[in-house]
């Protein structure tokens, strides 16, 4: 760079701030030709951010800028944030007597539409300018141009804009990421509302399909076929017919049993209470088997079933009955070995099983099931029911 | 509170007081097994209880329904050792 006058600054680096929106200022590193260092540094000025980028600029080629009587090459241009637009030049001088203030010209940015253009165009129209001799104010995005005077700091306000600049500005402006915060996260929870949604309906739609294809499953099962002629606890003969056109919940257990039957029989009462409780749903019957025949006769399943819901029936028969609704319905059972008192506790299977009005097997249920649970499924089943038989 | 009727050798099902009146028996012990946890020569009381309460047949059931409640809290605590020399799986 070369001086032609008397005063020289040294204008080193410039400092950007935040966006385009934000004064630029000047860092000058106190360079200095005649071999006198002044430091000057100004701080970014900006009514939000402290923070200020520094960007490194090549060099260019020398422009000459004349300020009164004052000419000094501007070897440095500046450009805005996004790197493309020039905001001004910065000057050199060489600290060494008396210091005019040094103005940092912002370039001209002519109407272009690359910004290689852009940067060409202004290239031409700065080096018009300046061998035109005349200050030129500016075009470009409201910058602050900050003054620099030995000591002092000189903050100059400039709205300079042109009618391209200020469109390219607000262009500019849309473009950057000024979208509030507000809105994003709005965006983001609905996306993630519609992202949910979907997945919920999918994720029911499995649901149903599994049910379907379930009771699919257990209808090919069938089990339960074939009839049974037993006697209910009050001495009844009662054979399968009888129980059509109600929903049946069958159990096989024991008298003698320790803790499991009861807590089956119980939570088949609550079940049947509960569904009780809906006067649009059939009354459901439950059932209790005996899977042990020779000592469960007719008066010990009346003792024993008077303890559980009112409805219940308890069936019994000789042990070829049993044998053959057991297997009917796969139910394993198994007398464990005598003791001194010939008292002996049965293995078997405990499930609960439903049947439909046809007589059919429909679901079964496990210990794992609670009486909510089962109550459920059974008013579903009751919903699906379609009846066969009329 | 009475014996139970199954001193006298009838062969009835456990009534449904009867049943509760074991089933407290057996739980009263098996807490007093839990809380002295070496010291099970204190629950002995309890345990005469117990056998006063239920069958015989549900005693021993009881019995084993302990041990394997036992070893399945020890299975769900990460108790499980695997065996080092292979097995014939």
């Amino acid at each position: 760079m070369f001086v032609r006058s008397r005063v020289h600054i040294s204008c080193g680096q410039v400092l950007l701030c935040g966006s385009f929106l934000k004064p630029t200022a000047c860092w000058s590193e106190g360079v200095s030709r005649g071999g006198g260092a002044a430091l000057r540094h100004i701080s970014c000025l900006s009514n939000r951010h402290l923070r200020a980028k520094a960007h490194r600029l090549s060099a260019r080629k020398g422009w000459h800028l004349q300020s009164g009587s004052v000419l000094t090459e501007c070897n440095q241009e500046v450009l805005d944030h996004m790197g493309t637009t020039p905001l001004y030049c910065s000057t050199g001088a060489h600290v060494n007597g008396p210091l005019e203030s040094v103005q940092l010209v912002p370039l001209i940015i002519p109407e272009a539409t690359s910004q290689y253009m852009r940067k060409k165009l202004q290239f031409q129209a700065e080096g018009r300018l300046l061998r035109t001799h005349s200050l030129l104010s500016i075009c470009h995005p409201a910058p602050r141009i900050v003054c620099v005077t030995p000591g002092s700091l000189t903050l100059l306000t400039h709205r300079l804009f042109s009618q391209s600049s200020s469109d390219r500005s607000s262009g500019r402006s849309a473009g950057s990421p000024q979208i509030s915060l507000w809105t994003k996260f709005m965006v983001t929870c609905l996306f993630g509302a519609v992202i949910m949604g979907l997945w919920f309906y999918v994720h029911l739609e499995k649901e149903q399909q599994e049910k379907v294809r379930r009771q699919e499953q257990l209808k090919k099962l069938a089990l339960g076929q074939g009839d049974f002629n037993l006697l209910d606890h009050t001495g009844r003969s009662r054979a399968k017919r009888d129980f059509f056109g109600q929903w049946v919940l069958l159990y096989f257990g024991f008298t003698h049993c320790p803790d499991i039957c009861p807590d089956e029989l119980d939570k088949i009462s609550s079940v049947v209470q509960m569904l009780d409780k809906d006067r649009a749903l059939a009354p459901v019957q439950p059932i209790f088997i005996t899977v042990d025949p020779e000592r469960d006769g007719v008066e010990e399943m009346a003792r024993y079933i008077k303890d559980f819901h009112s409805r219940m029936i308890g069936l019994t028969g000789t042990p070829e009955q049993i044998k053959e609704l057991g297997k009917a319905f796969r139910v394993y059972y198994s007398a464990g070995p005598k003791d001194e008192d010939n008292d002996y506790i049965v293995d078997h299977t405990i499930i609960i099983y439903l049947l439909n009005p046809d007589g059919l097997f429909t679901d079964y249920y496990n210990r794992n099931k609670s009486d909510q649970e089962i109550a459920e499924s059974i008013r579903s089943h009751m919903k699906t029911y379609v009846q066969l038989f009329s | 509170m009475t014996l139970s009727p199954y001193f006298t050798g009838r062969m009835n099902a456990p009534t449904a007081e009867e049943r509760k009146t074991c089933w407290g028996a057996r739980d009263r012990y098996w807490q007093c097994l839990d809380e002295s946890e070496k010291d099970t020569s204190e629950c002995q009381k309890y345990r005469t209880l117990f056998e006063g309460s239920c069958p015989q047949q549900w005693i021993k059931y009881f019995d084993k329904r302990r041990d394997f409640l036992k070893y399945k809290a020890k299975m769900e605590g990460g108790g499980f050792q695997p065996q080092e020399h292979g097995s014939k799986i």
